[in-house]
């Protein structure tokens, strides 16, 4: 095949060079993705977090606290790091930021406990650090309680009762908890797999806009726009073109990543959510047109599309749920694509279930891409008569 | 010192005339923050969709599910007939967890046996698996103490407790009372608004001073001669500008927002100085990246959302790789959320915040160094265009 100097394919090579041209391209959809994958998946490696700093107040400082204590430190999320001799001492190493929690055991706890005097042990965590003080506080919780019902035990057996029947007098409801998809809580699978992909999508979003307009600061717009006989459609396929391929090859990299090297969950295979990073560039991409042609103006454009690429991150609900959010926020969420990836990524590969029930996000996404179609050929206007708005 | 003066004055009227480098300055730190604080306003989630398969269909299973029903953490949206109708519900997004309450349950109670209820969450969120868990929880040691009373007889509510819970516990949550989402992320966000809109505005500006003058359409004048007031005079204007924006940021937003303030003014003042001279000079650093107006966009808002995850607000700093831990020591942000955190929502002095104090003035000093290295490559030429004789009048209609 010969190339043309018109055409979607001439403009196409005219984009590599372009993109050649400048290392900023390299930097923003190579490195700046690549970077992001590697820092987040290497952050959370651990999954949970394991060991984490905590104290104690032992002032009670017998062989039952003695125990507690002991046990507590056993567990694998949490660590004593060091035993403080008041609370305020403790409540000052917290406030320095070199213990996430501490336990406190008042005084004369053995001696209460056995004479049915019913003492108190109390947990304090750092909640300012949700995640390490939500860890620590399942740890201690669970020795506190483990604590009370050792002793409660240790009564009933002696009185003649069964394990059995200890245990079902001191809890005769038990609560068996199925975290389904995710039974270790990992933390990687929950964040991860949202965050990568809403790196790249904040950087297609502003790649896209960028680009489009780039060429009415240079100048080459018009020039632009004759390769493609004036065919609008024509020229924007030919400059996403490239873009398209490399940003789906920088999709390939975080599925790899996330699903053949780190085997995070993906019930249905790999194909369904394949399918779903394609389609989410392609959806980006169609929004950023929609935006591009819709504001003729670069920075007013990009500045729009980077406040949708940022604001896609919280409003997708994988950290913070959509339906905590306020009613006007929960309606602005069906306007980001990268909530629908979200909602596939959950249906697919955590959940694993058939594909007709996320047929809809699917669709959705497609809606998205084909945005531009709605206002494209006010960009070919503003191609001719371009006026670089600082 | 009137050079100084001369450049600060000019680099505030560039700021002020450019809706650009305005919007990075003004309209983000003033409207970014009350979206966050918007956006997770409600702290937790209440009332999460579950659904219920009651197996049993007896007194028991009832009163468990009616108590569960009336918690504020769980609304009970169906009972189904099976797990097939149960699980659809599910995957339909309409239900984020499910009860299932087994045929022997009321039995094995009445048996004296332990009792088992089962849960299954659905794990797109924590926050759901939170809400399950604590509510069910709280019924089923509701029911746990009637249970018991009921067994034992004829004991009063104190002895009971006694019998049942030798050992009492109680859990305070400190510094977050509501132990919830805006308490937690949105100190690191004021902080990190603050940071990030500098280096853009910054950038923005310096993009534009490079570009103009490469298209020879801007001479600098004779107070551009010294690298060192330049870069003074560019500082104490972006100072001036972010000290009345971060008085906006870190005390009125999370005033308006009913967080918690324990900060004492002089302590946030001597702590903040720092920061923003840190910043001030990371910005102006960086700026020298730039190139042109807009790129600052595609090379730095991204950063933002590793630069959270490097504060250590979420994931803890204690359990990060090594370079990870000391990749975001460079970062004026990493100390200065972890500071402010400690100053404002739990009341620590400076005293208390020492490490992060000092680390902010050595980054303060180290970016003042490479800001001035780039200052005087960059200045060294300041009045070449001249000599070369291509300048046009210099367009101040910035």
């Amino acid at each position: 095949m010969k190339l043309k100097d018109s055409g979607v394919l001439a403009i196409a090579c005219r984009e590599i060079g372009r993109m050649v041209s400048r290392p900023l391209y390299g930097l923003s959809m190579i490195l700046a993705p690549l970077f992001c994958y590697i820092f987040f998946t290497t952050l959370m490696k651990e999954g949970l977090p394991q060991e984490l700093p905590a104290g104690v107040v032992d002032e009670d400082n017998s062989s039952v606290s003695r125990n507690i204590l002991r046990n507590l430190d056993a567990y694998q999320q949490t660590a004593i790091v060091r035993q403080y001799s008041s609370f305020a001492d403790a409540r000052e190493a917290m406030q320095r930021g070199e213990i996430y929690g501490f336990f406190h055991i008042p005084r004369g706890l053995e001696h209460d406990a056995s004479s049915q005097n019913q003492p108190q042990i109390a947990i304090y965590t750092n909640s300012t650090y949700l995640i390490p003080s939500s860890l620590l506080y399942r740890d201690m919780k669970t020795m506190a309680v483990m604590a009370s019902a050792g002793v409660g035990r240790q009564v009933l057996i002696a009185r003649g009762a069964g394990e059995d029947q200890a245990m079902g007098f001191l809890q005769p409801i038990k609560m068996d908890m199925h975290a389904l998809g995710n039974p270790y809580l990992n933390y990687s699978v929950y964040l991860s797999n949202t965050l990568l992909p809403a790196i790249l999508v904040l950087l297609v979003l502003m790649i896209t806009c960028f680009s489009i307009h780039t060429e009415g600061k240079d100048g080459t717009a018009a020039q632009w726009m004759d390769m493609a006989g004036g065919s609008v459609l024509k020229a924007v396929s030919g400059k996403l073109l490239p873009q398209t391929l490399l940003f789906s090859l920088m999709a390939l990299v975080y599925l790899v990543i996330l699903y053949c090297i780190l085997g995070f969950p993906h019930e249905n295979g790999i194909w369904p959510m394949a399918l779903a990073s394609f389609l989410l560039i392609l959806s980006s991409q169609g929004f950023a047109v929609f935006i591009a042609s819709a504001i003729p103006s670069l920075r007013w454009s990009l500045s729009l599309c980077t406040l949708w690429g940022v604001l896609s991150i919280p409003i997708s609900g994988f950290s913070f749920p959509v339906m905590g959010m306020p009613d006007a926020l929960q309606a602005l969420s069906y306007l980001f694509p990268l909530r629908y990836y979200f909602l596939i990524y959950v249906d697919q590969a955590l959940n694993g279930i058939q594909f007709f029930y996320s047929a809809w996000f699917y669709v959705a996404l497609v809606l998205f891409m084909l945005m531009p179609l709605t206002d494209i050929w006010l960009l070919k206007k503003t191609a001719y008569k371009y006026t670089y708005l600082e | 010192m009137g050079n100084l003066l001369a450049v600060c004055g000019a680099e505030i009227k560039k700021a002020v005339s450019d809706a650009g480098v305005l919007v990075f300055f003004l309209v983000v730190p003033l409207l970014y923050p009350l979206l966050y604080a918007y956006l997770y306003g409600r702290e937790v989630v209440r009332e999460v969709p579950v659904v219920v398969v009651d197996d049993c269909r007896s007194a028991m299973s009832r009163e468990f599910l009616r108590k569960s029903d009336a918690t504020p953490d769980l609304r009970i949206i169906s009972y189904c007939s099976d797990m097939e109708e149960a699980r659809d519900l599910m995957h339909r997004h309409k239900a984020y967890g499910l009860i299932y309450i087994p045929s022997e349950f009321q039995e094995t109670l009445n048996d004296g046996r332990q009792a088992t209820v089962s849960l299954y969450c659905d794990m797109s969120g924590l926050l759901y698996y939170k809400a399950l868990l604590s509510g069910c929880t709280m019924v089923s040691l509701d029911m746990n103490r009637d249970i018991q009373m009921e067994r034992l007889g004829g004991l009063t509510a104190q002895q009971m407790e006694v019998q049942t819970m030798p050992v009492d516990n109680e859990y305070v949550t400190m510094f977050n009372p509501a132990n919830g989402f805006q308490g937690f992320l949105i100190p690191a966000v004021l902080i990190l608004v603050l940071q990030q809109t500098m280096v853009l505005g910054v950038s923005m500006l310096a993009g534009t001073e490079y570009e103009k003058r490469r298209k020879g359409q801007l001479a600098l004048g004779p107070q551009y001669g010294n690298p060192l007031t330049v870069l003074c005079g560019k500082a104490l204007a972006y100072l001036t500008v972010y000290f009345a924006v971060s008085a906006y940021v870190l005390c009125l937003v999370p005033c308006m927002f009913h967080m918690p303030q324990l900060w004492q003014p002089s302590t946030l003042l001597s702590f903040i100085t720092p920061f923003l001279l840190a910043s001030v000079f990371f910005s102006i650093t960086l700026s020298s990246l730039v190139r042109d107006r807009e790129s600052c966009f595609l090379l730095f808002v991204f950063v933002s959302v590793p630069l959270i995850f490097m504060s250590g607000i979420s994931w803890p700093t204690s359990n990060m790789p090594a370079v990870w831990r000391y990749l975001a020591q460079l970062f004026p942000s990493t100390h200065a959320v972890n500071g402010f955190c400690r100053i404002g929502t739990s009341g620590a002095l400076l005293r208390d915040v020492m490490p992060e104090y000092t680390r902010l003035w050595l980054l303060a000093g180290a970016y003042f160094m490479t800001a001035l290295a780039l200052c005087i490559r960059r200045y060294r030429s300041a009045r070449m265009p001249e000599q070369a004789g291509t300048v046009q009048k210099s367009v101040s209609s910035m």
